[in-house]
């Protein structure tokens, strides 16, 4: 069975999944779709269903319920065909061997890999390629599984979660790796439990949570959604009519003097907070957390 | 495919833990044990001592080397994710575990070779220009049981279990199999239990090339049913593995 939308084969096409361990339900009825050359974050708390979506796309696991194809074939098709690349959640590396012998292993198994110079500079392994593959840094080796996870220039990159042990710096240096790759309209989905990333990296935000697919759009409309953050202090003097009219302000609350704006842009709530004349004490700036605001929604789903 | 061989076999024949207990343990003690028992005389199997000592080495090198290539190795692999991440490459699952068997018995010849070299150089051990071949293909044969016990192990046991089972298999088989004494030297029931071993049995089959017997029905009949066996629970193991939810 092929799909066709308009003519064109999405790069991954999943519809009704579900899948149980025993009495938990770790996929309900989703869907999932991805053009040809899309970035799509796939956004959820812990638990939501992410490695399990991703594990159903990569022929790792059999749903119990619901189709899904992979550049119009079974997902076990399209790895063994090399359309491919996954970095999966605490993947290792092939021990005793040097990352050089490994890359080199690597490509070997696909029909048309990356040239190896060019997977090299890719993943920035110049420096690492005599190194022992299983006496790594955590962030080297987490060059050399994307180097693995490219080396087959696959048409489908799929991440899981591939920046959840780094710092900032070294997820923006990730990112730009990925890019690097990914100009040549090369798809790309990734699971990640920060908005920021999704709203950073997609170029469409699906949010999962309990399995289902809670929200599915542009990440502007998706950070507004869910990126409920707040701004709390004790009004000193001032009129409280004046806050609702404050930049990115959504809505106010009070608790007597204690006052909480919720924002859907922190910065210029605060910004126009300390130009606005009023006086206050005591601030103090947060969010929501995600998965508080997943929860949430949960809640209002049927 | 061809790729992922050759470095798996690279490898493995890398591994400290090969060179110590496939190559320098028997050769040490072949060197002790010839040098105990003389060099000189006929053994209960009516081989020269060295002959027959060398044979019981040879086997003892390849159980180690097929054991270090398989059980302890693809515990730590799946344990790591290294063989959830081969997974989502186009290497077949068939041609992951058929890889794993074939470096297995590669890497038992050179551990094989080498103490048959040993041998030769100390204590002159002399084959006719057919045994030399006969015994080594059989023994190397014989091992397919060995390589398969450790691809069972390596798939059902974890990471921290598979090394201890394997040392203690290896250093149990070696022994009750009349590779460190000869059986005759051992009580009846050791005898009797012996000779169901796979251990003893690839020995068995090199003592009687060596000897210049060729009929060795019962060591094959043996060696087949711990085939049989073993690359059954492999393959059951195996299974169990690729389509749970974990590793």
């Amino acid at each position: 069975m092929v799909q066709r939308a308009g003519g064109v084969r999405p790069a991954v096409w999943a519809v009704g999944l579900g899948k149980s361990y025993g009495s938990t339900v770790a996929l309900a009825d989703l869907d999932l779709r991805v053009a040809v050359g899309e970035t799509v974050a796939l956004l959820g708390p812990n638990g939501a269903g992410k490695t399990t979506t991703i594990g159903v796309l990569l022929g790792l696991l059999s749903p119990d319920a619901g189709q899904v194809q992979v550049y119009g074939r079974l997902p076990s098709q399209a790895i063994t065909g090399g359309l491919v690349g996954a970095m999966l959640q605490d993947a290792g590396l092939m021990p005793g061997v040097r990352v050089g012998e490994l890359l080199a292993m690597v490509r070997g198994l696909y029909p048309r890999p990356l040239p190896f110079d060019d997977l090299v500079g890719l993943a920035d392994l110049g420096s690492l390629l005599a190194r022992r593959a299983d006496r790594l840094s955590g962030g080297q080796a987490q060059r050399v599984r994307f180097a693995v996870a490219i080396a087959g220039d696959p048409l489908l990159l799929v991440l899981d979660e591939p920046t959840a042990a780094m710092d900032v710096q070294a997820r923006r240096n990730f990112w730009r790796q990925i890019h690097g790759f990914t100009g040549r309209g090369r798809t790309v989905l990734f699971a990640t439990h920060y908005l920021q990333e999704a709203d950073d990296a997609a170029d469409r935000v699906v949010v999962i949570a309990g399995g289902r697919k809670v929200a599915d759009g542009p990440p502007a409309a998706i950070k507004a959604r869910f990126g409920d953050q707040q701004v709390r202090f004790t009004l000193v003097q001032g009129a409280r009519a004046q806050l609702a009219a404050l930049d990115g302000v959504r809505a106010v609350d009070h608790d007597h003097a204690r006052v909480t704006l919720h924002s859907v842009d922190i910065d210029a709530t605060v910004r126009s907070l300390v130009s606005s004349g009023l006086a206050w004490s005591g601030l103090e700036v947060g969010g929501l957390d995600l998965e508080t605001s997943f929860l949430r929604l949960l809640g209002e789903q049927p | 495919m061809t790729g992922f061989m050759t470095l798996e076999m690279r490898r493995a024949l890398r591994d400290v833990r090969y060179l110590v207990l496939a190559v320098a343990m028997p050769i040490g003690l072949y060197l002790l044990f010839a040098g105990l028992f003389g060099s000189r005389g006929q053994t209960a199997q009516g081989l020269p001592q060295p002959t027959e000592l060398m044979v019981a080495m040879v086997a003892y090198g390849a159980m180690w080397a097929v054991f270090s290539a398989t059980g302890p190795r693809i515990a730590h692999e799946r344990a790591i994710g290294w063989t959830r991440q081969l997974r989502v490459t186009p290497l077949s699952p068939a041609s992951a575990l058929s890889g794993k068997l074939v470096t297995a018995l590669a890497a038992a010849l050179p551990a094989m070779v080498l103490v048959a070299l040993t041998a030769v150089v100390s204590h002159h051990v002399q084959l006719s220009a057919a045994q030399w071949p006969a015994m080594l293909a059989a023994m190397w044969a014989g091992v397919l049981p060995l390589a398969l016990l450790g691809l069972a192990i390596g798939y059902l046991a974890g990471d921290e279990v598979a090394f201890p089972l394997t040392m203690a298999l290896y250093f149990a088989l070696g022994p009750l199999g009349g590779l460190w004494m000869p059986l005759s030297t051992m009580p009846h029931v050791m005898q009797d239990i012996a000779q169901f071993l796979p251990s003893n049995a690839v020995a068995e089959l090199g003592w009687r090339i060596t000897g210049g017997q060729a009929s060795v029905p019962k060591a094959v009949l043996v060696l087949a049913a711990w085939t049989l066996g073993s690359g059954l629970v492999a393959l059951l193991a195996y299974r169990r593995r690729a389509t749970g939810p974990a590793s």
